[in-house]
């Protein structure tokens, strides 16, 4: 009973760090219907902020978040604005185009700062761990898992019940009669891709003293997220949480039962046979094409 | 003057669902073959569902489909086509990123197999047909122009001459007049008017006098359900068929 | 035949005779080997520009293929060394050291030279029709068909990896005999090998530009535009994807394969997602509706990189320069380099579009520059 509890509470961690993830590239995808295949680097270029802010100016990691989100959202703005917006039409190539800009921001960290290994500091306040209903869970984690849902909720929020928020859905449903009624969507979709990308900046930033921050940290999140935008159908925010806590347990308790590559194949077994046989994903309603 | 009037297609009771909305409610229609029906109706009729049916693009939810004799509720689009049927889309539908000669070459469709067409070089005999068919759709002119930038008339001229080069023996055609000029319409109400006898025809259409020009059966649709069935007069003169149409301007405003 | 055609085998055949001549002018044995890596992935881009220029499957999972086929004739040629390492049941080092004592049943018939060659085409081949069954009868389509491949690519990496005992894990398979068939040692240093490879090049390139010619080649394209309009012309799309997703899966097999044999071992990476999305880019640059252009994209951005990864500053640059350059050909030149060259070679020479002889003048303008011409 207890190795289940604390086998849930792995599969947990995991999947806040999954969703932290994936919420920016759902939102992204879901309503620009662009695949971003750079939203790993933005995790990673998060973690690198982090660690930059860290190391040179001495800042600790919880103060520098809200720096890092702005930082990473500005350069998604950048991008959307330089790059992404001529492809709109185009969404195969912005697969192949996106995928150039990651490899652009790799290169990048790898000539500025070197390939090697970085560590950051976990915020010395988080240190400990705490009892919470008889388990022992890490302090940080716990600290990672209520910003994902709380996150997660904001998110829903600017989604469901803000001016904003509806625009972005009328534009997802019609861009042009949602122009046509005066809306922006050049801008909408700058701003929702900046938004977007500095979640990821975020996610990065929080995963960066769990893991080591590499220039190729991302490219394990980019697959990851992308099946859980997947799976849980490309516009619903609910769907993208459930199929982070799902994949997230899942990967916890295959890869307790056998091995880590074992779990991580299964898992992309499992996504492939959900996209042949329903591509608008797990939780998707089905809608009149 | 169709000679045999044995029903070619035959549609019993057909019924198409959407997420619970009934786009084709109970639908029946009979057409002889070497026959040209016109299928008018006002908007949402389910016109041009009822072609989806026909040619397999949308699944009924029950009712029968036979064409000769043969059931087509349960084959494929290719599968349909190769029964002998072909359809021009209201929104017309050709390779843009091929030349007009490329698009006939892809429609003229004696053989579809795979491994029948990896070996086929020499389109020798195929040729000449096919710049007879261009030419007699005017764009003889055009067969190395790629289809993309062709204008919408030359288009929809395209997209019939794909048809007859597939040659099949029922044409569904829905709106093949839209962005035509007088003209243009003219012309395509004389080659319909060749084609019948030879090919069976469904003609979905919203130009009465176009309508008038060609049909000698006219099938009238209306929220999902036949109608009226009968020449240009009778329907005109169908009180029925008035007040569907009413509040849309009247049936030659349609 | 239409004279573009004509033009366009020449210029093909022009290339391969010069890749063929190379060997009388550089007999420096480590230049060869470089050369003839190159030569394998221009194979290997060939094959993408099949499914992905001419049929739209973005197939990112390519290196599947790739990778197979390497692994095919590793088994084949390390079955073929002397079981130094072994013991007496001439199990292969790798097996010895993983405790294993007999040889798995699937490495049983790689005992046979012929079997392996056959198996390095029919096993990705097999692979490929499977997959494309699983996945065009299903209409998966676009940006989906990507993720599938890719997971797919993802899925045999793995299992490659994790299956330690039987296929050499993360080291692959290595310390191999050189390949011999008909009296000829194939030495991945020597003349004979680039031989190879350049031969295979051309039946290659020729073999899949006679696809593309072919009507099949027509339909294809046609699909590539507008499949559901092919649909109703009688065409099962279905089964025209699973040809050209298993064509291009059969000459990725046979590159993967020659590659073996140059590199003289078969790796993981081999059918890791970094080279599997380089194909991609080779594609792209060189022009993806183009077999030559994507060929020698191939050749040329892999050669740049070998040429500058003696430092690996220079290495990192040029792979920045090269993310830039992939984005600006996404951006401005979704044909690539030769898409380029035909708009240019179009302006410069108006008539080529026109292999009858009788364009109308005021058309041959709006022409777009086309890869395929039909023949009279």
């Amino acid at each position: 009973m207890e190795t289940l509890t604390a086998q849930i509470v792995t599969g947990l961690s995991i999947s806040s760090i999954l969703l932290l993830v994936a919420l920016g590239l759902a939102i992204i995808y879901g309503t620009t219907g662009v695949i971003n295949m750079a939203h790993g680097e933005f995790v990673m270029l998060g973690a690198y902020s982090a660690w930059f802010l860290q190391t040179f100016f001495g800042i600790g990691l919880i103060e520098s978040l809200v720096v890092i989100f702005a930082m990473v959202a500005a350069l998604g703005w950048v991008i959307e604005r330089v790059v992404i917006r001529y492809l709109y039409r185009r969404p195969l190539d912005t697969i192949l185009a996106t995928w150039g800009i990651g490899v652009m921001a790799q290169q990048a960290i790898r000539l500025s700062v070197g390939g090697e290994l970085r560590y950051v500091e976990m915020p010395p306040v988080m240190d400990g761990s705490i009892v919470l209903l008889g388990i022992e869970m890490s302090a940080f984690r716990l600290f990672v898992l209520v910003l994902a849902i709380a996150l997660f909720a904001f998110t829903w929020y600017l989604m469901y019940r803000t001016t904003i928020g509806m625009k972005l859905r009328a534009i997802t449903q019609n861009r042009e009669i949602a122009s046509c009624f005066g809306i922006n969507s050049g801008r909408i979709y700058s701003f929702t891709f900046a938004y977007g990308a500095g979640l990821a900046g975020l996610a990065g930033a929080l995963v960066s003293p769990l893991k080591s921050v590499s220039p190729e940290m991302g490219t394990t999140y980019v697959v990851d997220a992308f099946m859980i935008v997947v799976l849980g159908g490309v516009e619903s925010l609910i769907g993208t949480m459930a199929s982070s806590a799902i994949l997230g347990q899942l990967y916890g308790f295959v890869a307790f039962f056998s091995n880590d590559t074992f779990a991580k194949a299964l898992v992309l077994l499992a996504i492939v046979v959900v996209i042949r046989f329903r591509p608008q994903g797990l939780f998707a309603a089905k809608v009149r094409a | 003057m169709s000679g045999d009037t044995s029903s070619h297609l035959v549609l019993t009771d057909v019924v198409v669902t959407f997420n619970g909305f009934q786009a084709v409610n109970g639908l029946h229609m009979t057409v002889g073959k070497g026959e040209l029906r016109c299928l008018i109706g006002p908007n949402g009729a389910g016109k041009t569902t009822a072609l989806d049916t026909i040619c397999g693009q949308t699944k009924p939810a029950s009712g029968k489909i036979m064409f000769k004799g043969k059931s087509l509720n349960k084959l494929e689009e290719h599968q349909i086509s190769r029964a002998g049927i072909g359809r021009k889309f209201q929104v017309p539908s050709v390779f843009r990123e091929l030349t007009v000669r490329e698009n006939l070459q892809v429609a003229y469709c004696k053989h579809t197999g795979v491994l029948a067409n990896a070996f086929r070089f020499g389109r020798g005999q195929e040729a000449d047909g096919l710049e007879k068919l261009a030419e007699l759709v005017g764009l003889q002119g055009q067969l190395n122009t790629s289809a993309g930038h062709l204008s919408h008339g030359q288009t929809q001229w395209l997209e019939i001459a794909l048809l007859l080069a597939q040659d099949p023996e029922l044409i569904l055609m829905d709106e093949p007049t839209a962005g035509m000029t007088v003209q243009e319409t003219r012309k395509t109400a004389d080659l319909f008017n060749r084609l019948k006898g030879r090919h069976t025809l469904i003609v979905v259409e919203h130009d009465m006098s176009f309508v008038k020009e060609i049909g000698e059966v006219i099938s009238v649709m209306h929220q999902g359900r036949m109608l009226a069935e009968g020449t240009a007069q009778q329907i005109e003169r169908n009180q029925e068929v008035r007040e569907a149409y009413l509040g849309s301007g009247g049936i030659t405003g349609a | 035949m239409s004279r573009r055609t004509a033009v366009q085998i020449a210029v093909y055949g022009i290339v391969c005779l010069a890749i063929l001549l190379v060997p009388t002018f550089y007999d420096d044995a480590f230049v060869l080997n470089k050369y003839s890596r190159y030569l394998v992935l221009g194979i290997l881009a060939i094959a993408l520009s099949l499914s992905w220029g001419y049929t739209g499957i973005l197939n990112l999972g390519q290196a599947t293929s790739f990778g197979l086929g390497s692994y095919c004739m590793a088994m084949g040629l390390k079955l073929r060394t002397v079981p130094v390492h072994t013991g007496s049941a001439g199990l292969p080092d790798f097996m010895v050291w993983n405790n294993v004592d007999k040889l798995p049943w699937f490495w049983e018939p790689f005992n046979s030279m012929t079997f392996a060659i056959f198996a390095g085409i029919a096993v990705p081949v097999i692979f490929a029709v499977l997959l494309g069954w699983f996945i065009f009868r299903g209409r998966v389509t676009g940006v989906y068909v990507a993720i599938i491949t890719l997971a797919v690519l993802v899925v045999v990496n793995l299992l490659i990896i994790d299956q330690q005992r039987f296929t050499g894990g993360f080291n692959g398979i290595t310390d191999l005999a050189q390949l011999e068939i008909f009296g000829l040692t194939f030495d991945a240093y020597g003349s004979s090998s680039y031989y190879l490879i350049a031969v295979s090049l051309t039946f290659s390139l020729f073999f899949a530009l006679a696809i593309t010619k072919s009507k099949a080649g027509l339909i294809l394209q046609a699909i590539r535009d507008q499949e559901n309009r092919v649909r109703y012309f009688g065409y099962d799309v279905a089964t025209f994807k699973m040809f050209s997703f298993a064509v291009s899966a059969g000459i990725a097999g046979l590159a993967g394969m020659l590659y073996t044999i140059v590199m003289e071992f078969a790796s993981p990476t081999f059918l890791g997602v970094p080279l599997s999305l380089a194909i991609v880019i080779w594609c792209a640059v060189g022009g993806r509706q183009s077999l030559l252009g994507a060929m020698l994209g191939a050749i040329v951005v892999t050669g740049m990189q070998g040429a500058l990864s003696e430092s690996e500053t220079f290495l990192d640059t040029w792979t920045l320069i090269m993310g830039f350059l992939f984005v600006v050909v996404v951006l401005f030149l979704p044909k690539g380099l030769a898409g380029a060259a035909e708009m240019l070679l179009d302006r410069i020479w108006p008539s080529a579009g026109n292999g009858n002889g009788r364009a109308n003048k005021s058309t041959s303008r709006n022409t777009l520059p086309r890869k395929t011409e039909p023949a009279e």
